[in-house]
């Protein structure tokens, strides 16, 4: 069982050290998730106050399934929250926040870890790759990818859903279902 | 184009929904296909399961002073954080606090300006359109907050593998937990002065009570969240009625499904 999981329960129940443990574990996740999608530490770092206090105040909010994936997801909108509150002209189209919960069961991306990931990554071509990374971390959507890359629209496409087909074979168990 | 065509098409949208790269509208329209197509949804959670992946390779070392400044401040909050109860503050979020940051730095300017300007009116009626400005985009940010918590709240119940599904001609009702939502795909374009309209029977009531009007989208596809509490109605139904809404239908039903 991912051990955020296990961690979450104690927290559930107001556990101070617990709760110590899960920022010891998951922080460096949460604040490299701000620092790549806000590209500046100190956001990156108020970010991470930011869900961390949000998993202390309001621990039922998760609700089961893989911790990271949540936590990540979690991360993930606050930073497109962020992103959305600081644009210069907010008719800007910004992509929608992920769901929080539905995809996975309990054990999933138990095995992996972030050297795994990046390995996994490394073997995807580089057009699928920059497309795939841009588009999760850059915080916008498939047509300001093709418009930053300069790749037609219907490429984008097929590419970000090839890459991510071939990113499920390559890390296989690991994101099990 | 022909309907395989169309569906690769819709699964290259799926890929870009796991991924997270789709505006709202669009992101609504990939979950209403995905509420109504088990296959589709199978290939979201595996490509879901990748993107969810990706955010490993984010993981970077924090420095030791950083880590530990960043924790002392948690927990100072953590300690002094009430143990149980709504905390209205926390709902503000990272925006606002950097909202009011940015009006406490502008009012603090303009106060500085005071104290070395004789034009003491001027900068108070600055200050004042200041205070009017951030209050004004304090409300939008709530507003937006509330909205981006609705649909994140929509787009999770409508993939969900818990969520109920009721199938109906159009595409198929979803309940998840207390709510209850529209995801039809095949709806006839209407004519001017017409729109759909959602009835929700209460349960033990003979009668429908009217909810609200929607139009479907260009390709007859229209997701809605019915302001209703699922465990209090037996049934939904969709009529076509004039602009505005009936009290009561006026025309036979499109379909009527019960939900419990």
């Amino acid at each position: 069982m991912d051990p955020g999981v296990r961690m979450m329960e104690r927290v559930r129940a107001r556990d101070v050290s617990a709760f110590e443990s899960l920022y010891d574990a998951y922080h460096r996740l949460v604040f490299g998730i701000g620092l790549r999608m806000l590209g500046d530490p100190s956001m990156a770092e108020d970010l991470t106050q930011t869900v961390f206090m949000k998993i202390w105040t309001a621990p039922e909010a998760f609700r089961g399934g893989s911790f990271v994936a949540w936590v990540s997801r979690v991360a993930r909108n606050r930073a497109l929250d962020v992103l959305r509150s600081r644009a210069v002209h907010p008719e800007i189209a910004f992509p929608a926040d992920l769901p929080l919960e539905g995809a996975l069961d309990d054990d999933v991306l138990a095995g992996l870890d972030a050297q795994r990931v990046r390995d996994a990554l490394a073997t995807l071509p580089t057009e699928q790759r920059g497309l795939i990374e841009l588009g999760f971390f850059g915080g916008v959507t498939h047509q300001e990818l093709a418009r930053r890359t300069q790749t037609p629209l219907g490429t984008v496409k097929t590419r970000i859903r090839s890459g991510l087909r071939r990113l499920r074979e390559t890390l296989g168990e690991g994101v099990s279902r | 184009m022909n309907d395989r065509t169309s569906r690769d098409d819709m699964m290259e949208m799926v890929a870009l929904y796991a991924l997270g790269v789709l505006p709202r509208e669009e992101a609504a329209l990939v979950a209403a296909f995905l509420a109504n197509d088990e296959s589709a949804r199978a290939e979201y959670f595996d490509l879901r399961a990748s993107a969810d992946a990706l955010a490993y390779s984010a993981e970077e070392p924090v420095d030791s002073a950083r880590s530990a400044r960043m924790k002392e401040r948690l927990l100072a909050r953590v300690r002094n954080e009430p143990p149980t109860g709504s905390i209205a503050r926390r709902r503000i979020g990272l925006n606002a606090g950097w909202l009011w940051a940015a009006s406490l730095a502008t009012a603090a300017s303009i106060l500085l300006a005071i104290s070395s300007s004789v034009q003491v009116s001027s900068l108070q009626g600055r200050l004042s359109q200041a205070s009017a400005r951030n209050g004004s985009l304090s409300t939008q940010v709530t507003q937006a907050q509330r909205e981006s918590q609705r649909d994140r709240q929509m787009l999770t119940d409508l993939v969900s593998r818990d969520a109920r599904r009721y199938e109906v001609p159009q595409g198929a009702v979803v309940v998840r937990g207390d709510r209850v939502y529209f995801a039809l795909s095949k709806l006839p374009a209407l004519p001017k002065g017409k729109v759909y309209q959602a009835w929700t029977l209460p349960k033990g009531a003979k009668a429908v009570q009217p909810s609200l009007t929607f139009s479907p989208n260009a390709d007859g596809v229209a997701v809605v969240a019915l302001p209703v509490d699922a465990s209090k109605v037996g049934a939904v139904a969709v009529s076509v009625e004039p602009e505005g809404g009936s009290k009561s239908p006026t025309t036979t039903p499109t379909f009527v499904r019960p939900i419990s």
